[in-house]
């Protein structure tokens, strides 16, 4: 067992055998006690309207009801947005269809749901606003504008002998986490609260509640062992739920469990942002561009939430894998009556990635060139061509082998021309093909957070090792990953080791699990914190055995000293009975990373992570329907940490990022009333969405040049970018039936309704 | 004397429960009666499989074990059944189920939460086949989402199965259940609760009876459909008469002229059935719902609900069927083109029920249906269309074309039948015909799709059925 055995290893996860049996517990298996109460929340019918009346008088009287609260049962602030204010628990005026305005608890879910239907509100309503155009046209914003500029754009795009000029949209996106939100909170003497959420973040869980009660966040602990399911939807959308469910908690001074309906769900919270684009662009006869010049757009919804950070990860990433030396860009955060729109899994990072992909298509086609050809002639070079518009210069690029190797390994020349010759002879049946590359930066942009603790304790009687981070479990497997390195760094089994649940009282002023980087700074933070205590262990080996300096050697479950040996479980209790302490906390912050947002220039990231993916598509031209035939991804995680399960992360992603491009939809009425706010009328992708032939391979050469743990590259966000291939793999199949002269116009995602009226208008230009 | 307790096997005893909520979910008496966690609510419509259960049945001197969605299933329609759990899967050695070690050893799981219903899916599955084709376990899993793994995984533990022992502790067990099972599955239910009634009888005669005195009963026959009263709209249904444990209603015959569909016949012992007469229906059925879903979803509760886009329902209208009302005293065959009456509204009357649906069989009839949507599975219809005809020399001799998703109802397309009528198929009849249908139907915008698009594809499957009868081949992306 040498510390290659623990990482590097395939190890399922950690909870795998209690998944698989229906013994790990999530927020809503959580044994209740005696007395436990259920809430359910009432919220608006309108989206724009002044409340005139709440009458709760019938709902007071409904089966089972115990009490209601509406905003006057808040004794502090009334607000749960993360950042800025603008996300209040009971409005005075509704924004939005479907915003909390009352909650209930009651003596079971299913009573407590029945009576909130029986509120009476009058309002007077208001005029709606409900799509970006709308929002621009009336300077509807939730924060100012940002503009940025690099090199000469105009000029260059003025002096370019080519130019296009279009625009684009790429729509929302429901998080859809199988567990859908859900909070129970129990009450503690001295007016404390015991708050078990399903959240992404449980640090801001209690400070808002805090808040929110006027309490010292020393009254509030969250407690989150695993949740089901997160992908950005439970970074700040958990807070209402907290919230409310501590606040019934508090007015019936029981414990409450407050469990939202997946349509409630749908309906309340937001989602991801739909991004629009207009966009001028000047390139060569090559292909590469000289200088280009965008207008973006994004739906934010009612208020900031974390718009402004996604947003910037959407200028951030503008660039995807290309240099582009001269750029003017004007972002606008419009301001919409629907629910807040949210982090989701890319964080605008995927959206401004689509815009230039889109671009670049566009490019090659009216140059009638392969775009992979096109892609790559403007990627971002080594040595020179190696500086982002945002002043970071880029050390660890690796897109040309990876998107080279896959280029072969596909045979994506070849296939490009068989299937122009399937299009040839094929009347209503047309296959597409690409390869889009991925490039997106780790770290949170928003300098202060990259940081995290840890608390590690090994006990004397057997030596076993509790760890506890402020990492959230949400599939991504940041538990296993973080035993794994905690035992390769101890020599010991992975079985004696336990990472148990994140609480705010065992590690303090955590950051959200998101940005993909959870794993980097929570398994350094755990690293530190044994750092530490094997310094305690040296020192005292040192004294106590006289040994001189040198190294430890922590490995099979025994400690190598210069000259002495130990089993790991007899140093730990002789230390003990020698007064070491054998518990530590650890601390890490990101090096090296430093921006300036107002002159967005810096160093926002610690490293990059690259993909390429090359997807192959089939459509039907006489009803839109499409298929994902075969889809190869190489993908680099860095010197991973278990490879199944960023392989996992992966797949996943990718498929997930193909929902949203193809089949996911969000759709709302003229009135602001959403429409697809339940399986039956939203979908996520189903098992045949899956490519038929789907090859997922890691990039063995990966190695990160940055020291994060194990030389590793995070999985999380990154993948679900290499969809953008299938996205542009359709407009390839589209693009053939006008023989690939005229350039297909189509937006995401790519519905089989779109892509025949796609069909259809190009037709009218043949 | 129909009795006030259901009972149902768990655990390998016999669990009694005195008087049940009618309306109460199966899900939710297992979490929060049994105590059981492990089955998960994910969306309370069926529509994502994590609180996926697996009953079972007695069918002969076996077990037949289907999985369906325990959120839409009401608690009393579990008398008479085994239920089985993501926990009970587990050896009393502790040792794990081969379909729960597949998952853990392939990575089956992610954030875990819809693992179970996962489990559960594959383990009926494992029940059921000797084989594990990728067909069929992606028939198997089509009701399961899960967001997390994109699927992969979950196809290679199932894959794996095909090696491992099938001799689990169900199969040790088995006859003890059965025995267990022939006690417990045969007395009629009544229940009278706080206002709701909910009737199980096992006769036809003992259905009139109880229709005649309670008329305005809801007829639950899968309740896919009828269940989301409770769950989303979040009322009561005062009086429910469960049909599904009448045997008598659960047949499938065949006079050579007709196929005669019990009332109670399970869409998908209908779908193996109809597939040698209608390959096309089988098709369609298949992409209905899920596996879940059509394991206890019937023909005549399609019809009876009478949804715009029941995909039976233009399948069955091309076929020129019939339906057999059966009331209190007298019975009555109805065309089905006369059946549907407006949104919703059909000619059923109160205290009559759905005996059974007769399907015409057309040995010389070219016969195809389509659906469009915007997911391959589980997923409603934006369109979906039927087509019946006879061709003799080059000419339309008989044609019947039916629409979903075209209106309020499920509707035939008579002007473009006449069209088509005695015509002989050129380029120009076929544009007649498609124009024909924007007289036939006035489609509406929904979140599915546009009336535009609707119109649309309504034509182009048209053109598509007349293309693949001249091209002697299927033309799509779904071969």
């Amino acid at each position: 067992m040498n510390k290659e055995f623990f990482i590097n290893e395939e190890t399922p996860h950690e909870s795998g055998i209690k998944h698989v049996s229906g013994q790990a517990y999530y927020t809503d298996d959580i044994p209740e006690l005696p007395g436990t109460l259920y809430g359910a929340i009432g919220w608006s019918k309108r989206a724009h309207a002044i409340i005139k009346k709440i009458n709760l008088e019938e709902v007071e009287k409904s089966e089972g009801v115990i009490s209601v609260i509406t905003s006057k049962d808040i004794p502090g602030r009334n607000d749960v947005g993360p950042v800025y204010d603008g996300d209040p628990i009971f409005p005075q005026k509704a924004e939005y269809f479907g915003q909390p305005l009352f909650a209930v608890a009651a003596t079971s879910t299913e009573l407590a749901r029945k009576a909130v239907l029986k509120a009476k509100i009058s309002y007077k309503s208001l005029k709606v606003i409900n799509n970006i155009q709308e929002a621009l046209k009336k300077k509807s914003f939730v924060l100012k504008e940002n503009k940025i500029k690099n090199g000469e754009p105009i000029k260059k795009i003025n002096e370019a002998p080519y130019k296009l000029k279009g625009n684009f949209t790429t729509g929302s996106q429901e998080h859809f986490a199988l567990e859908g939100h859900v909070a129970f909170t129990i009450p503690q003497e001295d007016n404390d609260y015991k708050v078990y959420s399903s959240t992404q973040h449980p640090s801001e869980t209690q400070q808002i509640i805090a808040k929110m009660l006027k309490q010292k966040s020393n009254t509030i602990t969250v407690e989150v062992r695993r949740i089901g399911g997160g992908f950005g939807g439970k970074e700040t959308q958990s807070f209402i739920f907290a919230a409310i469910c501590t606040l019934l908690s508090k007015k019936t001074k029981r414990p409450v469990k407050l469990r939202i309906d997946r349509d409630d769900e749908i309906i309340i919270t937001g989602k991801r942002h739909d991004f629009y684009s207009e966009y001028e662009v000047g390139f060569d006869e090559l292909g590469v561009i000289q200088g280009l010049n965008i207008k973006l757009a994004s739906k934010c919804g009612i208020s900031p939430d974390l718009s402004g950070a996604i947003n910037q990860r959407a200028l951030l990433h503008l660039d995807n894998a290309y240099y582009i030396e001269n750029l003017l860009v004007e972002n606008y955060l419009c301001k919409t009556n629907t629910a807040s729109n949210t982090a989701f899994r890319g964080f605008g990072g995927n959206q401004g990635m689509m815009v230039i992909e889109n671009i670049i298509d566009n490019i090659a086609r009216s140059l009638k060139k392969d775009p992979a050809e096109i892609r790559r002639r403007n990627f971002y070079q080594n040595y020179k061509k190696n500086i982002t518009h945002y002043g970071m210069k880029i050390e660890d690029n690796v897109i040309h082998p990876i998107f080279d190797k896959l280029m072969k390994s596909t045979h994506y020349k070849g296939r490009r021309q068989e299937i122009k010759k399937f299009n040839s002879v094929n009347k209503y049946i047309k296959k597409g093909i690409a390869i889009t590359p991925v490039k997106f930066g780790i770290s949170f942009t928003t300098m202060h957070l990259n940081q995290a603790g840890a608390l590690v304790h090994i006990y004397s009687n057997d030596g076993s090792c509790h760890i506890n981070t402020g990492a959230i479990e949400m599939g991504q497997g940041t538990y296993t990953k973080i035993a794994q390195l905690a035992a390769a760094e101890l020599g010991l089994p992975l079985n004696k080791i336990k990472v148990s649940a994140t609480r705010t009282d065992k590690v303090p002023n955590t950051s959200a699990s998101a940005a993909s980087s959870t794993t980097d700074l929570n398994g350094a933070a755990m690293l530190d914190a044994i750092a530490k205590i094997k310094k305690n262990l040296f020192l005292f080996v040192k004294r106590k055995y006289k040994i001189k300096n040198g190294q430890a050697i922590y490995e099979n479950g025994s400690v190598k000293f210069k000259g002495k040996t130990f089993k790991f479980n007899k140093l730990i209790k002789e230390a003990y009975l020698n007064r070491v302490s054998l518990s530590s906390s650890g601390f890490y912050s990101t090096p090296k990373i430093r921006f300036d947002p107002k002159k967005f220039y810096g160093r926002p990231f610690l490293y990059f992570c690259y993909g390429a993916a090359v997807s192959e598509v089939i459509i039907d031209t006489l009803t839109g329907e499409n298929k994902i035939l075969k889809v190869d991804i190489l993908h680099d995680a860095g010197k991973a940490i278990n490879p199944a399960i960023e392989l996992g992360q992966i797949e996943g992603g990718f498929v997930q990022g193909a929902g949203w491009l193809t089949m996911e939809e969000v759709k709302w009425k003229n009135n602001g009333m959403i429409l697809t706010h339940s399986p039956s009328t939203y979908k996520i992708p189903a098992v045949n969405d899956m490519p038929e032939n789907f090859n997922v391979e890691i990039f063995k050469e990966g190695k990160n040049k940055e020291n994060v743990v194990n030389k590793s590259k995070t999985t999380g966000e990154p993948p679900l970018m290499n969809a953008m291939s299938v996205f542009f793999a359709i407009k390839d199949a589209i693009s053939s039936v006008g023989n690939y002269d005229i350039q297909p116009i189509i937006d995401a995602p790519a519905t089989p309704e779109k892509i025949l009226m796609s069909i259809n208008n190009l037709k009218t230009k043949l | 004397m129909p009795s006030n307790k259901i009972r149902f096997i768990h655990s390998e005893k016999v669990i009694e429960i005195y008087n049940p909520d009618p309306n109460e979910t199966l899900l939710n008496f297992v979490r929060t009666k049994l105590k059981k966690t492990g089955t998960k609510e994910g969306c309370s419509e069926g529509g994502c499989g994590a609180c996926t259960v697996v009953l079972g049945e007695l069918k002969d001197n076996d077990i037949n074990y289907i999985a369906v969605n325990s959120c839409i299933t009401f608690l009393p329609t579990l008398d008479g059944k085994q239920l089985l759990l993501v926990e009970d899967l587990v050896s009393k050695d502790n040792s794990l189920h081969p379909v729960q070690e597949a998952m853990v050893k392939c990575h089956g799981s992610q954030c875990g939460f819809c693992t179970p219903g996962f489990v559960m899916s594959l383990f009926s599955m494992f029940k059921n086949y000797t084989q594990f084709k990728e067909d069929i376990i992606k028939d198997s899993i089509a009701g399961n989402l899960c967001r997390c793994t994109g699927y992969k995984p979950i196809i290679k533990a199932a894959k794996s199965l095909g090696t491992k022992n099938k001799i689990d502790h169900f199969v040790k067990n088995k006859k003890k259940t059965v025995a267990l099972l022939k006690k417990i599955g045969n007395q009629s239910i009544a229940i009278y609760k706080k206002g709701k009634r909910y009737f199980a009888p096992r006769y036809v005669s003992e259905l009139k009876k109880i229709l005649k005195k309670n008329a305005n009963s809801k007829l639950l026959s899968g309740g896919t459909d009828l269940s989301l009263i409770v769950t989303k709209d979040r009322k009561d249904i005062e009086s429910i008469v469960y049909m599904n444990s009448i045997k008598e209603l659960n047949y499938i015959k065949n006079n050579n002229k007709y196929i005669e569909v019990g009332a109670t016949t399970s869409l998908r012992n209908f779908e193996t059935y109809i597939k040698k007469y209608y390959p096309d229906f089988n098709k369609i059925l298949k992409r209905y719902g899920s596996i879940q879903i059509r394991n206890v979803a019937t023909i005549a509760g399609n019809i009876a609900t009478a949804s715009p886009i029941g995909d039976n329902l233009p399948l069955l209208l091309a076929l020129d069927s019939q339906i057999v009302l059966q009331g209190v005293k007298k019975s009555k065959i109805l065309p089905i083109n006369d059946f549907f009456i407006n949104y919703r509204k059909t000619k059923l009357k109160e205290g009559q029920f759905i005996h059974s649906i007769r399907i015409p069989i057309f040995d010389k009839n070219i016969f195809k249906a389509y659906k469009i949507s915007k997911r391959f599975d589980d997923d409603i219809s934006s369109v979906c269309a039927a087509f019946n005809l006879i061709i003799e020399n080059k000419k339309i001799k008989k044609i019947k074309i039916a629409y979903g998703g075209m209106a309020a109802i499920p509707k035939r397309a008579i002007y473009c039948e006449r069209v088509l009528l005695n015509s002989s198929i050129t380029k120009n009849v076929i544009d007649k015909a498609k124009n024909a249908l924007e007289k036939d139907f006035l489609p509406i915008s929904d979140m599915r799709a546009s009336s535009k698009y609707r119109k649309i594809i309504a034509k182009n499957l048209l053109e598509k059925c007349f293309l693949e009868i001249s091209e002697k081949k299927s033309v799509g992306i779904y071969n």
